[in-house]
């Protein structure tokens, strides 16, 4: 009776897990937005290059920056940076310890608002110095 | 067949089991240690006690108070010295279990928490929220891997003992994954099983509980104890029996008829009071809370739903915040379970059967009868619960009298040899081979799951709350033909991989073996005591004839010999059990006897 | 013959089978089951066993999510199947499979060596910070002191989390979810004296750094004990472990 062993455990293929569970997806959508703040660092990197070599082409630049094709990336890169800031905020209260206030848990939605306010905030501040910098 | 050579086999690890394996471990580092569990340890049922579990700690406590609450609530059915014995060791063990690092509910000032529970004076049920149950089984699982000497049997089933020279000398298990065999050589084998609750049909018990150590010891001449008291858990889930646990009361809940009325009020239990009174109304104990609901449908007072009738459980006046933080299980199984939200609409409950006080027939050191086999927890009968448990005492037994099984198990297996290996294995075989004919018996037309409804319906119809003289008859009647039926069980499955039909073959006949226990026993009981209730003619408790323990014989095919022991009186000779304001009005009187108090607690 | 229920409702129940004995891979074979509203998915595949098909195999037994035997995919989320309702399928038909990221040992019955393994490593005891005798009494915790561990002792290892955690199903070597609540509930325990032993398990190879906050694990935790939260509280710890030692003479914290 002991003679072999009649267990097979299948293991089942992992190839497009991502696709299995729309949570996956918006997860994958998550990161994948990363890499639009990626596209943005870099626009700015070659705006700091082109301010190296010299006026004209700083100027070059900033003409570039404001072609419709320009402004249409930048909706969307504004789109994804939200998208990224939202679900971003939406995971913080589960990769930091308790907070307690006032002998309470302050609980995830809390948190997650907060950290949106602040990042609306910080962004409004840097719009109206932009803004008055540029007058 | 493989063969593994232990000092001590442990089947079941549930609470008792692993509580068990730690104390023989401990006992001697270098004993082999086997444990046995057809699923899982975490997955046992004690997982599923909510409630709590008892250890006197209040300085208005005492242990002799503990004492007459468990015998009065046995109905005088306990073997007293080892109730005596029993709590005086149940704070200890909680203590151990907090050690080990158990979450048990605390005060502000960081020590343990207690609350009130049914037909307990005074409050000492320890409670980690309304998941005791499942903290302790996880804590003493996960201290149990410090053990290495414990060698577990995960997802083994045990198929039967090895009893060669008059004494118990190993199980034969098989891995549930693979088919495969093993003879566990022992010189000392301890149950812990669990209890048999299954046998009925609306039950608060998981689908493991199908008495398979109490079948095992019982085949092999042991006899079962006090079998015919089965408990019916007086607040149940209609339908599926899920248990709402009596904690709902001790925290201040109140059960209500149709006529939104606390009806145990009519009941002996008065008088009905806003808050609750240790020993009275929700706090009496259950057999007494089951029959009020039986009598309250009988007058036609309960409440249709479309499981039958059924009464309410109403913990609105406790309001959100408590409920959230005592009874968190219980506040979502109502929501999930039911679509009721328990702060705003009373929970539809009716009885269900839950625990079974009897069992293998084991002394005050957890030994049975037959030399080398130990018996604790559900699974076995040392004397403690009588004709009725109390709530939390159950939890405490699994710690007290596992923790003595293991220690006299490991003392036991250390004063004998083991036996020859050739012939232990030949009785192996036989077993094996006995448990594989039932999936060769190709000729089988009886369907497993026909055979287990008719058994557990005829189970409720004769050995309910209520019971008389001609249901139980005929009960008995229908497990004789279910037996004979069940020889022409069909095992559809034939294969070796996880044969879960084949297993539950095997635990069918278990069930209805020991179900023939319950049946007969009670029908031999010709007294009410307990959760053992009877209406034709019997009615009353008659200590001069029934002051005793039934002992059920295996007889083969047959119905059961039922024979009878003593019961052992040491602190509190039979008396009146009475609640509510009777109760007290008891109580004074007994403590107006000359040298009573203070009894029980000698030694 | 089979169990009557009250409304005549059916559902189609699409369960994954697999025999390793007959069948080369899983398959989808279909069941029409008779239910009424209070039945959960678990009632469903009993009632398959029961009276269509005894060969079916799946683990159960509490049947109120507190055992964790139950746990599947079912229509393609980790879920205990005694806590999920037939009446929740509006669409007649409920597709239910072994959890994922598991091996399949049998139909839905998964092979789950490798948790327990990963149990026994991570020491789930408490290893005393100061020795207490039983005469002594309990241990004082204050109720702010369990409060910080109480909800990672809730896991009731039903492996939803794993099923959940796409880093495990891509390295099953990763300690996972599930393992880590476990060893959180330890290292956060006022009694315990041992994190630093068992945070080496957490910053090693297979430890917290294998997870990149999904966060799944949480959303189908049946007791909210939020593993991804044990999780990602141990990277910071483990990251702050693995600067210490350069600034710590003995290795800091380990």
């Amino acid at each position: 009776m002991n003679t072999s062993d009649p267990r097979r455990p299948y293991v089942r293929p992992m190839a497009g897990w991502w696709r299995r569970n729309p949570f996956f997806v918006e997860y994958m959508v998550h990161e994948a937005t990363a890499l639009f703040v990626a596209a943005y660092a870099l626009v700015l990197l070659v705006g700091l290059r082109r301010l190296a070599q010299g006026e004209a082409a700083w100027n070059g630049w900033l003409e570039a920056l404001r072609s419709p094709v320009s402004l249409v990336f930048h909706g969307v890169l504004l789109a994804a940076f939200a998208y990224h800031c939202w679900t971003w905020f939406r995971i913080m209260p589960r990769t930091m310890p308790p907070l307690i206030f006032g002998g309470k848990r302050v609980a995830p939605g809390v948190i997650t608002a907060c950290g949106v306010a602040a990042t609306t905030a910080c962004s409004l501040v840097v719009l109206i110095l932009a803004w008055g910098a540029t007058r | 067949m493989d063969a593994w050579k232990a000092d001590v086999a442990i089947v079941g690890a549930g609470g008792a089991g692993l509580r068990a394996a730690i104390a023989a471990a401990e006992s001697d580092p270098s004993l082999k240690i086997a444990l046995v569990s057809k699923v899982y340890p975490m997955r046992s049922h004690t997982v599923a006690a909510e409630g709590g579990s008892a250890g006197v700690v209040q300085a208005h406590d005492s242990l002799e108070h503990h004492f007459h609450d468990t015998v009065a609530g046995g109905d005088w059915l306990c073997e007293q010295d080892v109730v005596e014995d029993f709590v005086a060791r149940c704070t200890e063990e909680m203590v151990q279990l907090e050690h080990w690092g158990c979450p048990w509910s605390r005060k502000e000032d960081g020590h343990i928490n207690v609350r009130a529970f049914g037909g307990m004076k005074i409050e000492r049920t320890w409670f980690a929220a309304d998941k005791t149950g499942f903290h302790m089984l996880h804590t003493l699982f996960q201290t149990s891997i410090k053990y290495p000497s414990i060698r577990r049997f995960d997802e083994h089933f045990c198929l039967d003992l090895i009893v060669e020279d008059g004494r118990v000398q190993g199980v034969v298990v098989v891995d549930i994954a693979s088919r495969r065999f093993t003879l566990i050589q022992a010189n000392a084998v301890i149950l812990a099983t669990g209890g048999a609750g299954r046998v009925f049909r609306e039950n608060t018990n998981g689908g493991i509980v199908t008495g398979d150590g109490m079948a095992l010891a019982y085949r092999h001449g042991v006899p079962l104890r006090d079998m015919e008291f089965v408990q019916y858990h007086p607040t149940c889930m209609p339908g599926t029996g899920l248990l709402f646990t009596e904690a709902c009361r001790g925290e201040g809940g109140f059960l209500l008829n149709r006529d939104g009325y606390r009806y145990l009020q009519d009941y002996g239990l008065g008088p009905a009071e806003p808050t609750p009174r240790n020993k009275a109304m929700e706090l009496g104990p259950r057999d007494r809370l089951s029959q009020a609901f039986w009598y309250e449908q009988q007058k036609g007072r309960t409440i249709d739903g479309p499981h039958g009738p059924v009464v309410h459980l109403d913990l609105r006046h406790l309001g959100e915040a408590k409920l959230r933080e005592r009874l968190p299980q219980i506040y979502e199984l109502a929501e999930e379970f039911l679509g009721v939200d328990p702060a705003k609409t009373p929970i539809p409950v009716r009885p269900a059967v839950h625990y079974t006080m009897g069992g293998i027939l084991v002394d005050g050191r957890c030994a049975a009868p037959l030399p080398g086999l130990y018996a604790a927890g559900e699974c076995s009968s040392v004397g403690i619960h009588g004709a009725n448990r109390l709530g939390s005492n159950s939890l405490a037994e699994l710690c007290v009298f596992g923790k003595t099984a293991g220690a006299e198990a490991a003392a036991f297996a250390k004063s004998v040899a083991h036996g020859p290996a050739d012939v232990l294995l030949k009785q192996a075989a036989a077993s094996q081979q006995r448990a594989l004919e039932l999936v060769t018996n190709a000729s089988g037309t009886e369907r497993i799951a026909t055979l287990r409804k008719e058994m557990a319906q005829s189970m409720e119809d004769g050995c309910g709350i209520y019971r008389e003289a001609r249901s139980m008859q005929a009960t008995c009647d229908k497990l004789a033909e279910l037996r004979e039926r069940y020889r022409r069980v069909r095992v559809e499955d034939t294969s070796s991989v996880w044969n879960t039909d084949w297993l539950l073959a095997i635990e069918l006949g278990y069930q209805l073996e020991v179900a023939q226990a319950m049946a007969w026993s009670a029908l031999e009981r010709r007294e009410s005591r307990g959760a053992h209730q009877r209406l034709d003619g019997f009615g009353e408790r008659d200590d001069a004839n029934f002051l005793r323990h039934s002992l059920a014989y295996h007889a083969g095919a047959d119905a059961p010999r039922i024979g009878y022991g003593d019961v052992k009186i040491t602190g509190s000779p039979p008396g009146t059990r009475a609640y509510g304001a009777a109760g007290e009005r008891a109580e004074q009187e007994r403590a107006a006897l000359p040298g009573r108090t203070g009894e029980a607690n000698r030694g | 013959m089979a169990e009557t229920t009250g409304n005549g409702k059916v559902v189609r129940i699409e369960v994954l089978r697999y025999r390793p004995e007959q069948d080369e891979e899983p398959f989808l074979q279909g069941y029409d089951v008779p239910f009424t509203d209070d039945m959960s998915v678990l009632q469903g595949l009993q009632y398959i066993k029961d009276w269509l098909d005894g060969t079916l195999s799946f683990r159960w037994s509490c049947r109120m999510a507190i055992c964790g035997s139950c746990g599947m995919m079912i229509d393609g989320e980790p879920r205990l199947a005694c806590k999920t309702f037939l009446r929740d399928f509006p669409a007649g038909t409920v597709r239910v499979e072994a959890l994922a990221h598991f091996p399949i040992e049998r139909d839905l019955v998964i092979r789950m060596d490798d948790f327990l393994a990963k149990l026994e490593r991570i020491k789930p005891y408490i290893i005393p910070k100061e020795a207490r005798t039983l005469a002594q009494g309990e241990y004082l915790q204050t109720p702010a002191e369990l409060d910080v561990y109480e909800q990672f002792s809730s896991c009731i290892n039903c492996l939803l989390c794993y099923a959940a955690c796409p880093q495990y199903g891509l390295n099953p070597e990763f300690v996972g979810p599930g393992i880590m609540a476990l060893l959180h509930r330890y290292n956060a325990d006022s009694r315990d004296g041992a994190a630093a032993e068992r945070m080496e398990i957490a910053g090693s190879e297979a430890g917290v750094f294998n997870c990149t906050a999904v966060g799944y694990c949480s959303e189908v935790c049946p007791k909210h004990v939020d593993p991804a939260n044990a999780v990602n509280q141990n990277k910071t710890r483990a990251a702050g472990d693995y600067f210490l030692r350069f600034i710590t003479p003995k290795g800091g914290a380990r």
